[in-house]
């Protein structure tokens, strides 16, 4: 089974998103901060990470950053709060190596669609 | 004991009178409907004109599913929306409510197209998606403002009609509250924007007048500060809405009082050494003189009663009618007071100013004969504690 990783400090979105994802036969584990998804990227795989941008301790971006150094082939997606309208970070994170970029609030379909659509390609 | 929804909605209505913040008034719904009507969950989306989206502005649930705050929305072109905005619900059903049963039912029916198939078929996918039983839409006219999204019912039996009756007439009463309740709000802000204008326009002008008479630089901000502060010390006695209304004139008032200096020759403004008799008069007139330029202005009655009466004195030997004790209007008093207060401080060419010290006991001397005494009294617990 696949696995994702949801990296979010508001502790109502891990909850909900790993809900939703498990109904949907996806193995979730959840962090919540980017420490935390750290550590546990050193005892565990995630197939799919998806991380938040917004936290407080160490960032998104950084936390992108850093699980990259790790292992450049780890899968991140990234979601932000921002208005896209005032948001221009979709081209660092790419140069980052994000695979995708997702604004709140979101289309749950499309969010499904996004998830599963990345787990059923290989890692490059 | 079964519910009376009769009841209920006429208190949810009651409810949506007196809440005028919108995102409050949603969350009071969701929750009423969770706890009364005893379902999973509730949620509701609502209509975001700017990103034309509708975005779940609450999601409460005991035991069900539960959103978090601005997480999932659902744009113009989702199954769902067009489901209700291309008025399918309409055609297929009679009453306003769309049971997950009732949609599923609809689209193993021969009555649809397949267009509608296709969105039928998205619809129901996103009432999967929200774990939604029951979907209620919100028009105002004809634009679909929100939707109303409700989890099964605890005890697992499909709604009775008269619950599903209840859910349309009440998202019904919602649309019109949230609409009123978010045009309150526009009001506020436009409201709160004009006053903001009206401000920056009276700090503006006393600039004006302040860059007329060079020897009293900043005397009108700074008599406009002293005044609001005894005024705070002073409203403390009155009723609170008066008390606001109070200070706001006051603010205006403070700012104006010396306006009709600008129809004072600088040449007597700005002369060196004192004035005689005749020029005397001439700065006596600049209270009228406001009063009549600001006269006009029919907001700024009560300010006008400020800047007209600042030169009157307790003992009724001010000017310019010569008004005594509680007569002069309070407004006047206190702007007397910072006014005669700052005079006493401030340098001029042919003296010096006095200390805030040598300043206060003045003021107290001259209590109860220049200046009111309640006011003076108001002016040294102020002063003593610091804020002059």
């Amino acid at each position: 089974m696949a696995k994702l990783l949801i990296v979010d400090d508001e502790a109502d979105v891990r909850e909900f998103a790993a809900n939703f994802f498990r109904k949907r036969k996806i193995d979730c584990s959840t962090a919540a901060s980017g420490e935390e998804a750290l550590a546990l990227l050193d005892k565990d795989k995630a197939d799919l990470i998806l991380l938040d941008i917004k936290m407080g301790g160490i960032d998104g971006f950084e936390t992108l950053k850093r699980i990259k150094d790790k292992n450049k082939d780890f899968k991140v997606i990234m979601v932000t709060g921002r208005k896209p309208e005032d948001d221009n970070s979709f081209e660092n994170c790419r140069k980052l190596g994000a695979l995708d970029y997702i604004h709140k609030p979101l289309e749950l379909e499309e969010l499904e669609k996004i998830v599963l659509n990345h787990l059923a390609k290989p890692k490059k | 004991m079964p519910l009376n929804y009769k009841k209920e909605l006429e208190d949810a209505a009651k409810t949506m009178i007196l809440v005028h913040e919108p995102n409050t008034l949603i969350r009071l719904i969701a929750r009423m409907l969770v706890h009364k009507i005893k379902v999973d969950h509730a949620g509701i989306l609502l209509h975001d004109r700017k990103r034309d989206c509708y975005i779940l502005t609450v999601s409460r649930g005991s035991t069900g599913l539960k959103i978090p705050k601005g997480f999932a929305r659902m744009d113009a072109d989702n199954p769902l929306i067009k489901f209700f905005r291309d008025k399918i619900d309409k055609k297929l059903f009679n009453d306003g409510a769309i049971v997950y049963g009732q949609l599923k039912r609809a689209f193993s029916g021969k009555k649809v197209t397949p267009v509608e198939k296709n969105i039928l078929k998205g619809a129901l996918y996103q009432m999967e998606i929200f774990e939604a039983d029951v979907c209620i839409p919100s028009y105002f006219r004809d634009e679909l403002l929100g939707i109303l999204l409700l989890g099964k019912k605890r005890d697992r039996k499909p709604f009775a009609k008269e619950a599903l009756d209840f859910f349309v007439a009440l998202a019904s009463d919602v649309a019109m509250a949230i609409r009123n309740a978010f045009l309150f709000k526009e009001l506020e802000v436009e409201l709160n924007n004009k006053q903001r204008l009206f401000i920056h326009t009276t700090v503006a002008l006393a600039a004006a007048i302040d860059a007329k008479d060079h020897y009293t630089h900043g005397h009108t901000s700074r008599v406009t500060s002293i005044s609001l502060e005894i005024a705070r010390k002073h409203a403390q006695k009155l009723n609170k809405d008066y008390a606001d209304k109070f200070l706001e004139h006051l603010h205006i008032a403070g700012l104006l009082h010396d306006i009709g200096k600008i129809g004072i020759p600088e040449s007597i403004l700005n002369k060196e050494g004192p004035l005689d008799e005749n020029e005397k008069k001439r700065i006596m007139e600049h209270p009228m003189i406001g009063a009549t330029i600001l006269n006009p202005i029919k907001e700024l009655e009560d300010s006008i009663l400020g800047v007209k009466y600042h030169h009157e004195r307790y003992d009724g030997s001010g000017y310019p009618e010569g008004l005594k004790g509680k007569s002069i209007p309070l407004i006047a008093s206190i702007i007397a007071v910072a006014d005669t207060f700052d005079a006493m401080t401030t340098d001029r060419p042919y003296r010096k100013g006095l200390s805030k010290e040598e300043a206060a006991d003045e003021i107290l001397r001259v209590s109860g004969k220049q200046l009111d005494p309640e006011v003076c009294a108001s002016f040294m617990q102020i002063y003593k504690e610091g804020k002059i």
